[in-house]
């Protein structure tokens, strides 16, 4: 075949669509179901965004490109640090480069090798972005210009002690109508201050509005009540000599009584990006000045601005919005001008407003605590049906000679309790606290654990690691007693009954071997918690916490999720051709897009063609 | 600690300082120091006059047993660099005549780029031009903005090198009034940046 044109859907739920299918909506992926074929698609242990599309570009389980999970351990400190790449630096003379964790061969490298072009927007893990022939946007992996997944700014003349993590809050004053502020930018290495970049609020009370006036782009900017604002592109002086750009958009929440503005994460500006985020470098630019300047942070919707309840879930709904009429006029754009080779553009919409929104969906959900959950509890059927109209016109570019796909990466299900995996460990004599300490007691990063009485600890999203004798730094597992600690954590996890629910909590534990193989499995998790639906991890867990109590109810507005037993979590798979094979997986679609397109499929690549 | 001069012949301080395309020469000015030079700049590389005889830096170098090359082009300081077997290198470049470049400071620039990358941590990097200076040495860091005597160059630059000076020089070291900073291990501050950057994550 001459093209083939793939929608990735992230986070587009099976049990969701084939609900609406059957009601006869979703009339665009109904028609390829028809002409072709749907079927639900396998996902990676675990079911997370970076995992799994990393095995959709490689062809390969997990252990063959190296991502396990959002996070990884330094096993120097035993502090959880981003997986998805790394900053290496030569000498201390020159700057440092970005790294993919990424590996394995992503199949439109074999693509490029045959002369033929691909046109690949926001596929996850692809940061720095691959140099393939034809172009490529980074998603899912890019960090916004303070280094991180993404921070954002809340500004008030309220005195408000933020105890959240993933926001800074200023406290501003308003003096003859004016707020004199800054927009935070990155952290300076050496002084540990944030750079900052002044901002002059005009508030103009009987318009319901405010200017922004600054040294940035534009001038001046307009932000009305409860609207988000174009982007403002700033500069931080980062040296005397040295300068480093950014775009942010803003928020007004409230006039009065009390002043309250939200600015997003500060993204990195497509026309000097902090490091390269397209292939060619001035793609990312080039794609601007058609479309106009965009998200380019890899988690561009902003969930901590509602989950910290800084805006309700209205104005999340708006700026999810902004996201994707950007991402579809990117997709438009392209396809515009694509004659043959490989198309992909991955719509993230689907998975971030689903996270924030499902608990709509269920009436008991401890997130609801009480309110009248009416108002939400359509949004994720309308947002699927505002995808099928995508996909239908992404459709109208497919002809005969065409494949065209449509997949998703996982599920989503609902998240009600999360299991506080560390404490579990704790009660039954695998991790040890210092002397004195009980859980509750030890904050995030294993603080006050002691190490040298440690078998093994969790983070990640269900990930345990052993403690293991010559790979952590303190380690005190030997290879021998490993399998007995493995053992005992499965067969003492598996099956584990939250008493208040009277539910199975844990359905499995799966081991390393089990899971992954290929150069890089030795880097996985020693054993992957695989837990019921309604369940996941705590959110104290990721990070290296061991709060009191196995079980802790959800009641963050965050009430959906999908990183459950990979079996319950399953994408859709939809294709414009009759496809035969029984249960087909993420890992197949790369030997099947290399072999519409006429190459040979990858030597370490493990699936099969689904057309075969 | 090894060193490593630039010697720009003829180079312009508003061009080196004021041009905003020398990316890799603006971000060593913001790691080190950098300044303006009073006096005779073909005289920075002096150390010290005797009767008949002027000592220089390079001279003073290889007195001291360690080993100096002179270069006239990057190419094969660039392969020097990188075999890791010198002491003390020095490129004569000439921004009198523009050496046939139509834009020799963005040329520059870019040499200086690769050239940077075959250095390791524990060099000294003078870049020098008429008039004015940068230095920069990772282990031994300084900073800021420094006005000086073209003579106070190579003093300063062989103590920050770890050298022993003579006791009769001509010019004056800077070392003793110069900011050096310290490196840190991980902070708690650090550790609450790593928790933000972290938790934008929304999984945690």
């Amino acid at each position: 075949m001459k093209k083939a044109i793939v929608i990735g859907l992230d986070g587009f739920e099976p049990k969701i669509a084939e609900a609406l299918m059957a009601r006869g909506e979703l009339p665009n992926l109904m028609k390829i179901r028809e002409q072709g074929g749907y079927s639900r698609l396998k996902t990676t242990a675990s079911a997370q965004t970076p995992v799994a599309w990393s095995t959709f570009s490689t062809g390969t389980n997990p252990g063959g490109h190296g991502i396990f999970d959002f996070l990884t351990r330094d096993t120097k400190t035993y502090l959880p640090i981003m997986a998805l790449s790394r900053y290496e630096q030569k000498n201390a003379f020159v700057l440092p480069k970005v790294v993919n964790m990424r590996r394995g061969t992503p199949f439109w490298d074999l693509l490029s090798a045959e002369d033929i072009e691909s046109t690949i927007i926001r596929v996850p893990c692809a940061y720095p972005p691959d140099k393939v022939k034809g172009r490529m946007l980074s998603g899912v992996g890019v960090p916004d210009l303070r280094g991180g997944f993404g921070t954002p700014t809340f500004y008030s003349t309220r005195a408000i002690h933020s105890t959240e993590q993933s926001e800074k809050v200023i406290a501003v004053s308003v003096e003859d109508g004016r707020v004199a502020t800054h927009v935070i930018g990155p952290r300076d290495s050496k002084t540990k201050s944030d750079h900052k970049f002044d901002i002059n609020i005009e508030i103009r009370k009987t318009e319901t509005k405010i200017i922004i006036t600054s040294q940035g782009q534009p001038d001046k900017l307009e932000v009305g009540l409860g609207k988000w604002s174009k982007w403002l592109k700033v500069k931080f002086k980062v040296g005397i000599m040295q300068s480093v750009s950014g775009i942010v958009r803003f928020n007004l929440r409230q006039i009065e009584p009390d002043f309250e503005l939200y600015a997003s994460p500060v993204n990195f500006d497509t026309e000097e990006p902090l490091f390269p985020i397209s292939s060619p470098q001035e793609y990312a630019h080039d794609l601007a000045m058609k479309i106009g300047r965009y998200y380019t942070a890899g988690m561009a919707e902003d969930h901590d601005g509602l989950n910290n309840e800084r805006f309700d879930e209205s104005a999340y709904l708006d700026q999810c919005r902004i996201v994707l009429r950007e991402r579809r006029k990117m997709m438009e754009y392209e396809l515009g001008r694509f004659e043959k080779g490989f198309f992909f553009c991955l719509f993230d919409t689907p998975d971030r407003l689903a996270h924030m929104f499902w608990r709509f969906t269920e009436p008991n959900h401890p997130a609801n605590r009480g309110e009248d959950v009416s108002r939400y509890a359509k949004v994720i059927e309308e947002h699927y049906r505002e995808c099928d109209g995508i996909v239908g016109e992404a459709m109208k570019y497919a002809d005969n000679d065409t494949l065209f796909a449509v997949l998703s990466d996982h599920g989503m299900n609902s998240f009600q309790r999360g299991l506080n995996v560390n404490t579990w460990l704790y009660q039954n004599g695998f991790l040890a606290l210092k002397s004195g300490f009980k859980p509750g007691e030890s904050g995030g990063f294993f603080q006050n654990v002691d190490w040298d009485k440690t078998k093994a600890f969790a983070m990640g999203l269900g990930c345990i690691f052993l403690n293991m004798k010559g790979r952590e730094a303190n380690g005190i597992v030997n290879v021998e007693e490993a399998e007995k600690v493995r053992e005992g954590i499965v067969s003492g996890l598996t099956g584990l009954v939250d008493e208040a629910r009277s539910a199975v909590a844990v359905r499995g534990v799966g081991r390393r071997e089990q899971m992954y193989s290929g150069p890089y499995a030795n880097e996985a998790p020693d054993l992957l918690v695989n837990f019921s639906e309604g369940y996941r991890v705590s959110w104290d867990t990721p990070l290296g916490g061991a709060p009191q109590g196995l079980f802790a109810d959800n009641v963050k507005k965050w009430g959906g999720d999908h990183v459950i037993d990979p079996a319950l979590s399953s994408g859709v798979l939809f294709m414009n051709k009759k496809f035969s094979a029984e249960a087909p997986g993420l890992v197949d679609l790369a030997p099947t897009i290399l072999n519409a397109l006429g190459v040979q499929k990858g030597a370490e690549m493990e699936g099969s063609d689904l057309f075969s | 600690m090894k060193i490593l001069v630039l010697n720009l012949q003829g180079a312009k301080r508003a061009m080196l300082f004021g041009d905003e395309r020398l990316e890799n020469l603006r971000r060593l000015m913001d790691m080190g120091c950098f300044g303006e030079l009073e006096g005779d700049p073909l005289e920075w590389n002096v150390l010290a006059r005797h009767e008949n005889h002027t000592l220089t830096q390079n001279e003073f170098v290889v007195q001291a047993g360690k080993d100096f090359a002179a270069f006239d082009d990057f190419t094969p300081l660039q392969t020097k660099l990188e075999s890791g077997m010198w002491d003390c290198c020095q490129l004569d470049a000439s921004f009198l005549t523009g050496g046939g470049s139509a834009d020799p400071y963005l040329d520059f620039d870019r040499s200086l780029g690769d050239t940077l990358q075959h250095l390791n941590d524990d060099t000294l990097l003078a870049v020098i031009g008429e008039n004015c200076f940068v230095l920069v040495a990772p282990n031994n860091p300084i900073t800021g903005y420094q006005d000086g005597s073209t003579l106070d160059l190579t003093p300063t630059i062989l103590e920050l090198a770890g050298y022993p000076l003579p006791s009769a020089v001509e010019g004056k070291s800077w070392v003793a009034g110069m900011e050096l900073k310290s490196a840190s291990g991980l902070t708690e501050e650090e550790e609450a940046m790593l928790r933000e950057r972290l938790s934008g994550l929304g999984y945690i």
